[in-house]
């Protein structure tokens, strides 16, 4: 009698199988990627109705936020947080949760193109081998000292290799950009912790552990370094002691959604911050006693607050809420360092903290460690650093430029001349999977494929804990699309010579293995004897940690005897208003190409699909202008057009414009929508070489026209019903 | 005077006793706004974008949605808490007496507000008679290739759990009754009670801040009852004798 196999135990044989392959997928060449397959022919490894989860890492911003994705029958159906990476513990933000909408779009670059900078997407396609061959010429026949790398912030493995390949040769090493760290003045953080305490490096900022929280501009919640991991800070600050609820200041001059929620909200006269530090530094220190430290010995709050447009009492106020609190926290960021004396704002921001002693202590200020397997702190290049290169692509100083992870046509203010130095460049070569304006404007696009189909790895920015997030194709490559790390590695083989030399290795995986190798038998998160295993591991667990903090305490000596010459920033341009452009918090640098990302509706304004200048009613008011009047913005560097959206928190001298629309390119859903404020950004710089960006001013004009926003919030405006009257 | 609310249901309507089967607790002292919660809900649910036109018509189809308030003139401008807003999963829900076609009842196994999408025949009665506003009605075939191209390829993504529906139908937030359903049957299958924090909805799962918490509202010793129980709790529009089973926790 021939054993029966019933069908409920051929589908627990058939989940055990499953479950076995999830953990062993990926630990041979074979099985390097997952496949696609239709639904009638399933791949052997997974089953109707079951779900297969990869973990891998986001890239929709450089935070290195852990991903588990859910697919089925070789389709990446939800993004979830994966629990088990420190940064995000299990949470995503809107843009990681709409990745999906990035790798299945219908604007991607499918194929290898011959782009020959042409204004659409060529049709003239390559093959790989061709592709190859053009990158190995590229690459063997220019002299390095004129061959450039010019990535995004992510991904870090990439970066590496590249980074490997130039020293090889002798060519420049590569530069990275990216808005976002524009936006967030990476530099200048980077900078003032260099001045102060000694090395470059990036502060922490201990959010959950602090109670009383007072925040310069620091947008955290919206996009500002690693919004997940600084959203949950928050929460913990806020709720996570049953003794005490946190308390949370924010300044800035318009209500961004960070600042909607704050406990208070203060309204700083743009370019002031730095004084309204250090004054807060003089009303504390005289409080607690003692002599007066040389930071804040020069500054009278009395006129700080006149200029900031702030009463001295309030000031008074918050500095007794700080020396009561036991453990006060002050962040400087955003908007606040992006002035001509951002420098000055992130110093006295941090001589601040040194003054209230929360160096190295819970909910303080700390130096945050050195991801695995890194050598140093490395920060994107500022936009300064970007000018020089800019001069140096117009003075002929390159003939190849390899560019991949960043837009920077799109992304840098036009008035920097980014696309007209391009023109100058012989030979671009992009690797972008979407035809953004950077890549239309190549002579070649060969794209990489999607971060969801991509090997890598990440560092995080803001952890207490080093932490390498790994990243693994969750789903096999939809299109003609190859790893831009192959491609350096094939290009590099046919080259020969000391290119093969620089990188010996048979294909991605062994590049990134060659990196993992360093923490084999290090303590961590998981530890493995041997390079096989911590790869099977890396990949199952979504990267590598280790198991405690490692924040290094700063010292507070240098901080607090720095002596500050207190000045409110200048502002460049001769216009009536301050203005102030903030990274969209829903779509970020690169979101608008997803068109969920566009639906949703900005937390603060609720407007879908476009962009729009926050203007204060009365100031409006004056003007003759109402909601949705397309008004001109004109700064000495260019002029925008966009219809107002009348903001009640925001100063009548201030207005607002997110970025993060405005594209000529990048597909169908971010193509011809919105403007772009980098249009009117000028070419000023702070001394830490950070882009000036909120230290303009600007004219506002009527255009006559109007264009009715789409806003979730009101539904009668598309109707002509209610304009006369809002 | 005490109201019997029992007493005054509409007919159609089930009344319950009890505080429900399912619940949620949203703290909104921790959301930020972020919109993580409607963009985890869209690519759960097959929740179709509507673009720039029909988003300024109010045909936005949004299951859930941050909702703020402003008071007051600048500088002394407040904006008040973010109110994620999404089907209450009323007790005694006011859109299920005006179905004729029965269309949005009441689920006696889960206690929640069902939608059946191929009863609905698209009165919208029921979202005229939805004092929260959470039922999207869907104008268009959205969803379908042979109207918008580009779903050939975005429609990979598509959750094989959820139906993708058509135009003329009413929509709204299920509790993700696709993940309820495939935790009970595991749990059978593994001759058990789902337990609490098994699963969860893709809002509460992504949210950044925590501040969506899903579960048994009828086992007191799970989270999300404890939540409840707390000194910040309301409902919204409680006085209209909804019984709603979404809980929002207060500032302060």
């Amino acid at each position: 009698m021939s054993k029966q196999i019933s069908r409920r135990d051929f589908l627990k044989l058939a989940t055990a199988g499953a479950a076995t392959t999830a953990v062993l997928t990926g630990c041979g060449p074979t099985s390097r990627f997952v496949s696609r397959e239709p639904y009638l022919k399933m791949p052997e490894y997974t089953y109707n109705g079951m779900s297969t989860y990869y973990a891998t890492t986001c890239r929709e911003c450089a935070a290195a936020c852990g991903l588990v994705v859910r697919t089925m029958q070789g389709r990446a159906i939800k993004v979830e947080g994966n629990a088990n990476n420190p940064v995000n513990l299990g949470k995503t933000c809107a843009r990681g949760q709409a990745t999906l909408q990035g790798l299945y779009n219908p604007d991607r670059v499918e194929n290898p193109v011959k782009q020959a900078r042409g204004a659409q997407l060529s049709q003239e396609t390559l093959d790989w081998n061709a592709a190859i061959q053009i990158v190995s010429d590229a690459l063997k026949n220019t002299k390095p000292s004129e061959i450039a790398f010019l990535m995004g912030m992510a991904p870090d493995h990439l970066f590496d290799l590249v980074s490997d390949l130039a020293k090889a040769i002798g060519a420049p090493a590569p530069i990275r950009f990216g808005a976002l760290g524009m936006f967030e003045a990476r530099a200048t953080l980077s900078k003032a912790a260099e001045d102060l305490f000694g090395k470059a490096s990036m502060p922490f900022f201990d959010l959950e552990n602090a109670d009383v929280v007072i925040s310069f501009g620091s947008n955290f919640l919206e996009t500002w370094l690693s919004p997940v991991a600084l959203t949950r800070g928050f929460a913990k600050m806020r709720r996570g002691n049953p003794e005490r609820r946190g308390y949370f200041v924010q300044f800035e001059a318009r209500m961004s959604q960070t600042a909607s929620k704050a406990d208070e909200w203060i309204p700083l006269r743009p370019g002031t911050e730095s004084l309204v530090a250090l004054a807060l530094g003089r009303l504390i220190a005289e409080a607690k006693g003692g002599s007066l430290p040389p930071a804040f010995a020069s500054v009278d709050p009395l006129t700080a607050a006149a200029d900031a447009g702030v009463q001295l009492e309030v000031l008074e106020r918050l500095a007794q809420a700080l020396v009561k609190a036991n453990r006060p926290l002050v962040i400087p960021g955003g908007a606040a360092l992006g002035q001509s004396n951002g420098l000055a704002v992130a110093e006295s921001v941090l001589a601040l903290n040194a003054l209230l002693g929360n160096f190295g202590l819970p909910g303080g200020v700390f130096i945050s460690p050195l991801a695995p397997a890194q050598d140093a702190y490395h920060r994107p290049a500022s936009a300064k650093e970007m000018t020089d290169f800019i001069a140096k692509m117009k003075n002929g100083g390159v003939k190849v430029l390899f560019v991949h992870g960043v837009n920077p046509v799109f992304e840098l203010p036009k008035h920097l001349g980014f696309a007209e130095a391009l023109a100058a460049v012989p030979q671009v070569i992009s690797f972008a999977t979407f035809p953004d304006e950077t890549a239309l404007a190549s002579d070649y696009i060969f794209p990489d494929h999607h971060g969801l189909e991509s090997w890598g790895y990440q560092r995080a920015v803001v952890s207490a804990k080093p932490v390498l997030s790994g990243a693994q194709p969750v789903v096999t490559p939809y299109f003609n699309t190859r790893a831009t790390a192959d491609v350096f590695l094939a290009a590099a083989a046919l080259a020969g010579g000391k290119f093969a030399e620089a990188l010996p290795f048979a294909d991605e995986v062994a590049f990134i293995q060659s990196k993992l190798t360093q923490l084999v038998g290090e303590e961590g998160f998981f530890t493995a004897p041997e390079i096989n295993s911590f790869t099977a591991y890396f990949q199952q667990y979504g990267g590598w940690w280790t198991s405690d903090p490692a924040l290094a305490t700063p010292s507070a000596a240098n901080a607090i005897a720095k002596r500050f010459t207190p000045a409110a920033a200048e502002f460049a341009g001769e216009g009536e208003f301050f203005f102030l452009p903030f990274v969209s918090p829903t779509l970020g640098e690169a979101g608008a190409n997803k068109p969920w990302l566009q639906e949703l509706a900005d937390p603060t304004t609720t407007v879908m699909w476009n962009t729009w200048v926050e203007m204060n009613p009365v100031t409006a008011h004056e003007l003759g202008i109402e909601n949705d009047d397309i008004v001109e913005i004109v700064s000495e560097a260019g002029s925008v057009e966009a219809p107002v959206y009348l903001y009640p928190a925001i100063r009548p001298d201030v207005i607002a414009m997110p970025f993060g629309q405005g594209h000529t390119a990048y597909g169908r859903f971010a193509s011809g929508r919105g403007a772009n404020p980098a249009d009117v950004l000028g070419s000023h710089f702070n001394e830490a070489g950070d882009l000036a960006f909120a230290g303009m001013k600007v004219a506002v004009k009527k255009t006559g026209k109007t264009k009715v926003l789409s806003r979730l919030e009101s539904r009668i405006g598309v109707y002509g019903e209610g304009l006369e009257k809002e | 005077m005490t109201v019997d609310l029992n007493k005054l249901h509409a007919v159609g309507a089930i009344a319950e006793e009890a505080e429900g089967k399912w619940g949620m607790v949203i703290d909104m002292d921790l959301c930020t706004g972020c919109q993580a919660c409607v963009a985890a809900c869209a690519m759960e649910n097959n929740i179709p974008y509507v673009e720039e036109v029909d988003a300024g018509y109010g045909r936005s189809m949004h299951w859930i949605r941050t909702e703020r308030f402003w008071e007051g003139e600048y500088p002394e401008v407040k904006m008040s808490a973010y109110q994620p807003m999404l089907c209450q999963q009323c007790g005694k829900a006011p859109c299920e007496p005006v179905c004729p076609a029965f269309a949005t009842v009441h689920s006696q196994a889960e206690q929640i507000n069902l939608q059946v999408y191929n009863r609905c025949v698209g009165t919208r009665y029921c979202a005229n008679n939805c004092p929260y506003q959470v039922r999207s009605f869907n104008w268009r075939d959205y969803q379908d290739s042979r109207v918008r191209p580009e779903i050939t390829i975005l429609a990979n993504q598509f959750n094989p759990d959820v139906t993708v529906r058509r135009r003329g139908v009413m929509e709204k937030c299920t509790f993700c009754i696709q993940r309820i359903h495939k935790a009970q049957d595991k749990a059978k299958s593994e001759g058990r009670e789902v337990e609490d924090g098994e699963f969860t909805t893709a809002c509460a799962q992504a949210c950044p801040a925590n501040a969506i918490t899903f579960g048994r509202i009828d086992h007191p010793e799970s989270l999300v009852a404890q939540l409840a129980r707390s000194p910040r709790a309301e409902h919204h529009l409680e006085e209209l004798g909804t019984l709603p089973r979404v809980t929002y926790l207060k500032e302060g």
